[in-house]
């Protein structure tokens, strides 16, 4: 899909432990310049501990993680200790009013950014510039107020104007519009995506929400309890899912009609007591319908399906899919 | 700072002036206060300070023992000092040693209490078993102790009520700061790159100075008190005058017995006052920094 | 509709502030037939949590209420005290959202359940009671052993079944479900939904669903409303208001929930500019007038009612 073309970044076999809790147990992934990749699951799936990961606020206990080309190996001692920090890479929350301390003025939070990074250059001209660019217009009327001061929308459109005013190559967005109003939400994904057209910008959303990826991912992956179990490109993923976890949430959307309900019995299994052999083998449809041949049912309740290739571009971590 | 920000921090602080003078306890609170730092600072130009001394007084011709009608508004005492005098100097250095006794015990407190929220671990381990250690010490003791090693004098005494008096400060900042650092916009400056000290300078210490102050005016009072009771039990710096000298020097010449209130019940009640008055403005301040506490009303 | 079992007519509140007074809720009419389902979309600001509550007066005091609420014959705004006691979670009960808060903490999940019946005595014992909460257990999908933990032992996902549990505890005849699903998991959200069908089925339960994910309730309910600042801007059938909004804000809504696979939203989000209006602050006219792709002239003008859109349908604006 991106021939020749070096990845933004690069996380290879990446596991975080918090104690016996595995959040991430092995995840590889790329994501290249000009793309939105959604990397979508439920809670406890380890999707927001890995691109905390990867924005330096979390240090991983094992793993590669090279950011355009630099490799910066974050398990050894010394890498956690340097306040790791790559302006190219910034972030959007989940929570807007959150992530805005309510002390600062707007002015003063966007050009948060540019401060720390002691960036030179006129700074009022880059704020107007970044909130204006958000689609807050006009960008002098909200300079002055405080966050409690304006909706929702507008504080999520400050946090992105607060990371863009640095210029980053990858934005990491963290549900970015979960806590927003319903009827806004497209205006914010909206902007999402044109910012990707005008500056080449690369996006990497974490969402539980299909949908979303339906409406601005060019790429997908899926991952289960610290693991990817699949990627592939948005409309192959979400029109034609493989492996059947995917399968399984597609059908419950309740915006997809076209498929049969598969609801799964239980809640996903805690980080700690992690399934041998497929670790979703204890939940899945296919294994209980009965219908794989029993060296595929052996090795799904036995092996693991390990770890996907990074580079494919289309993968599903299933031993039905694989043995066919 | 922007002129931007600079303005609004000139209306948040016209806000909160404005919300205190509408609270009637602020009111009244800072009133009093204001009578009391007056009475202090005009010092000299209420009473003549030669009255401290009892060679002068007794050169004077000054009665002992007189009451409020035979000798100026608040009689003498047993060797022929102004009563008056004692407690117009006496407020100097009640006033001044509660201030700044507070001033060392919110400074040493709030960096113990950052320093050790923030920077957590080790560090934190120990600052924490040294707070412990103070906490549990009994103070009195302690502070008998050090006032006879250090000797007796002002500075001492502010000395031994800071380091006495600053583990709860440190704990309450702590655990203001271990909330802080949850907050999402902690995270946010990090992502942006923001190291240790941008974090705690933009970001802890705005959101934690509302509690310092509002611990620093109800400390002031605690220390005021502390003062009182050094003097009063003989620790006090014997050449100056205050409140709770005055006190002790009443209750061991018998003043009690000899019913002489006019000595012991000024200092008594302006102590009083002065606590009341640092409380009902540390209250007002707390009401309006957290609204929900007024709604109870 | 004959007999309903839930009938609301004309109700409005209004908050009493320190600002004014702010009406949430400004006329809302419509009913649920027995054994029915309806779902109450709408978002913040919009009433609709106001609304839940004001069905079995559970408002604040400074809240006035007016209109008509009428619950399996009895108007509940009328009651007196002991008569709204008898209603309350026997006649009609209410399904939160399972966050923490919903739960008392230092209460077993079990005394919890059996505390309704104590208070109405519907169970006869004390033993009986624990008996019908283990059996409600076992019904929401929980183990009886359960009944003897606390609350923050649980997921998010059983927190909700016991919520769910807990107003069944009495039987009721009407189940209103606060934004039941809203902080769950996809999955976890799908199973919560199926049950509280199954339990429909099972009971004969009426049922309303005030959610503001559109797309849970075309899958829930049978009919839809739509709120907005406080009423309802358009109502029919939960598919045909999803699918073929006849109002402008509705679409809008509609839009936040794209079909996957439908090549009109693919790569193309759209929303609604602007923000849900503040109540107490609205704009003159539709109240939606600011944010409509299909403003006019009279927009500003005038509030238009419901009108007609279709069999069974109904919607506010002056385009239909």
């Amino acid at each position: 899909m991106h021939p020749g073309v070096t990845p933004l970044v690069e996380v290879d076999d990446l596991h975080v432990h918090f104690g016996r809790s595995r959040a991430v147990d092995g995840a590889s992934l790329r994501v290249y310049p000009g793309e939105v990749l959604a990397l979508v699951g439920e809670s406890g799936s380890g999707k927001t501990t890995l691109i905390r990961v990867i924005q330096g606020l979390q240090t991983p206990t094992a793993g590669t993680i090279r950011l355009e080309g630099s490799r910066r190996d974050r398990s050894s001692r010394r890498a956690i200790q340097t306040i790791f920090h790559d302006p190219a890479v910034q972030m959007v929350f989940q929570d807007p009013t959150g992530a805005l301390n309510p002390r600062q003025t707007i002015y003063e939070i966007v050009a948060e950014g540019l401060r720390i990074a002691r960036s030179g250059g006129d700074e009022r001209h880059k704020v107007l510039d970044a909130l204006s660019r958000a689609g807050l217009r006009p960008p002098e009327r909200f300079l002055p107020l405080y966050p409690h001061e304006i909706s929702g929308g507008q504080r999520q459109r400050v946090v992105i104007a607060g990371a863009m005013v640095l210029e980053p190559r990858l934005l990491l967005a963290d549900e970015p519009v979960a806590s927003l109003d319903a009827s806004i939400r497209g205006e914010i994904l909206a902007l999402l995506r044109r910012l990707v057209a005008e500056t080449g910008l690369a996006i990497l959303a974490v969402t539980h929400d299909l949908g979303l990826a339906w409406n601005i991912a060019d790429r997908v992956a899926v991952m289960y309890l610290g693991r990817i179990v699949e990627t592939g490109p948005a409309e192959q993923l979400l029109g034609d899912p493989q492996h059947p976890y995917t399968k399984a949430l597609l059908s419950v959307v309740p915006e997809t009609r076209e498929m049969e309900q598969q609801i799964l019995v239980g809640e996903i299994p805690d980080s700690t007591r992690i399934p041998s052999g497929c670790r979703f083998h204890p939940r899945c449809p296919l294994l209980q319908s009965g219908t794989l041949p029993s060296a595929v049912a052996e090795r799904c309740r036995g092996a693991d399906p390990g770890i996907l290739p990074p580079h494919a571009v289309r993968a599903a971590a299933c031993w039905a899919v694989t043995s066919t | 700072m922007t002129s931007l920000a600079m303005e609004r921090r000139r209306a948040t602080v016209a806000r909160v002036w404005r919300q205190f003078r509408i609270s009637r306890q602020g009111t009244i609170g800072l009133a009093i206060l204001g009578v009391f730092i007056l009475l202090a600072v005009a010092a000299p130009l209420l009473a003549d300070v030669r009255e401290l001394n009892p060679v002068f007084a007794r050169g004077q011709g000054n009665p002992q023992w007189g009451s409020p009608g035979d000798f100026g508004p608040l009689g003498t005492d047993h060797i022929r000092r102004s009563v008056w005098t004692q407690f117009v100097w006496g407020s100097r250095v009640s006033l001044f040693v509660g201030l700044a006794a507070t001033v060392l015990t919110i400074l040493i407190g709030s960096v113990v209490g950052i320093v050790s929220g923030f920077v957590g671990g080790r560090l934190d381990g120990v600052l924490m078993r040294l707070t412990e250690w103070f906490l549990v010490i009994p103070f009195l003791p302690l502070a008998i102790v050090l006032a006879s090693v250090l000797g007796r004098s002002v500075w001492n005494i502010i000395f031994v009520i800071g380091i006495t008096s600053w583990p709860s400060t440190a704990r309450l900042v702590r655990a203001q700061v271990l909330t802080v650092k949850q907050r999402l916009f902690v995270d946010r400056a990090r992502s942006l790159g923001a190291g240790g000290g941008h974090i705690v300078l933009h970001h802890v210490l705005p959101n934690v100075s509302g509690l310092i102050l509002a611990n620093a005016t109800l400390a002031v009072p605690i220390s005021i008190l502390t003062e009182t009771t050094l003097s009063f039990l003989g620790l006090g710096d014997p050449s100056a005058a205050s409140w709770g000298k005055t006190l002790e020097e009443a209750f061991v010449n018998g003043a009690i017995v000899r019913n002489a209130w006019w000595y012991f019940l000024p200092a008594g009640l302006g102590i009083l006052a002065v606590v009341l008055a640092f409380t009902l403005i540390g209250r007002t301040l707390e009401e309006i920094a957290n609204p929900r506490l007024s709604r109870r009303r | 509709m004959s007999d309903p079992l839930l009938s609301v007519r004309n109700l409005h509140v209004t908050y009493a502030t320190e600002a004014g007074p702010v009406p949430a809720v400004r006329g809302v009419s419509f009913a649920i037939e027995r054994g029915g389902s309806l779902g109450l979309a709408g978002e913040s600001g919009c009433g609709k949590s106001t609304l839940a509550n004001a069905l079995l007066r559970l408002l604040p005091a400074g809240a006035e209420v007016t209109g008509e609420v009428v619950l399996d014959g009895r108007n509940v705004l009328t009651l007196n005290p002991g008569g709204l006691r008898a209603v309350r979670w026997t006649a009609g009960a209410i399904v939160f959202q399972g966050a923490l808060h919903a739960l008392n903490p230092v209460q077993t999940v079990g005394d919890q359940i059996v505390e309704p019946m104590l208070v109405h005595q519907t169970a006869g014992s004390a033993k009986a009671a624990m008996a019908k909460a283990a059996d409600l257990l076992g019904r929401v999908g929980l183990a009886a052993g359960l009944a003897d933990s606390y609350p923050h032992q649980l997921s998010g996902g059983q927190r909700q079944r016991v919520l769910i549990a807990m107003a069944l505890a009495c039987d009721p005849l009407l189940l209103i479900a606060d934004e039941p699903t809203t902080a769950l998991d996809l999955m976890v959200q799908a199973q919560v939904l199926a049950l509280l069908d199954e339990l429909k089925r099972e009971r004969n339960l009426t049922l309303m669903f005030i959610t503001h994910d559109l797309s849970v309730l075309t899958y829930a309910c049978r009919h839809l409303a739509v709120m907005y600042a406080g009423r309802i801007v358009e109502e029919g059938p939960g598919w045909e208001v999803f699918g073929a909004a006849a109002h402008p804000y509705t679409r809008g809504l509609a839009a936040a929930f794209p079909t996957i696979g439908d090549p009109a939203s693919r790569l193309a989000p759209s929303g609604l500019g602007g923000d849900p209006p503040t109540p107490g602050k609205l704009p003159s006219g539709c109240p939606f007038q600011p944010r409509c792709p299909l403003a006019q002239e009279g927009c500003a003008a005038a509030e238009p009612e419901l009108r007609p859109a279709g069999p069974e349908r109904s919607a506010a604006c002056i385009l239909v």
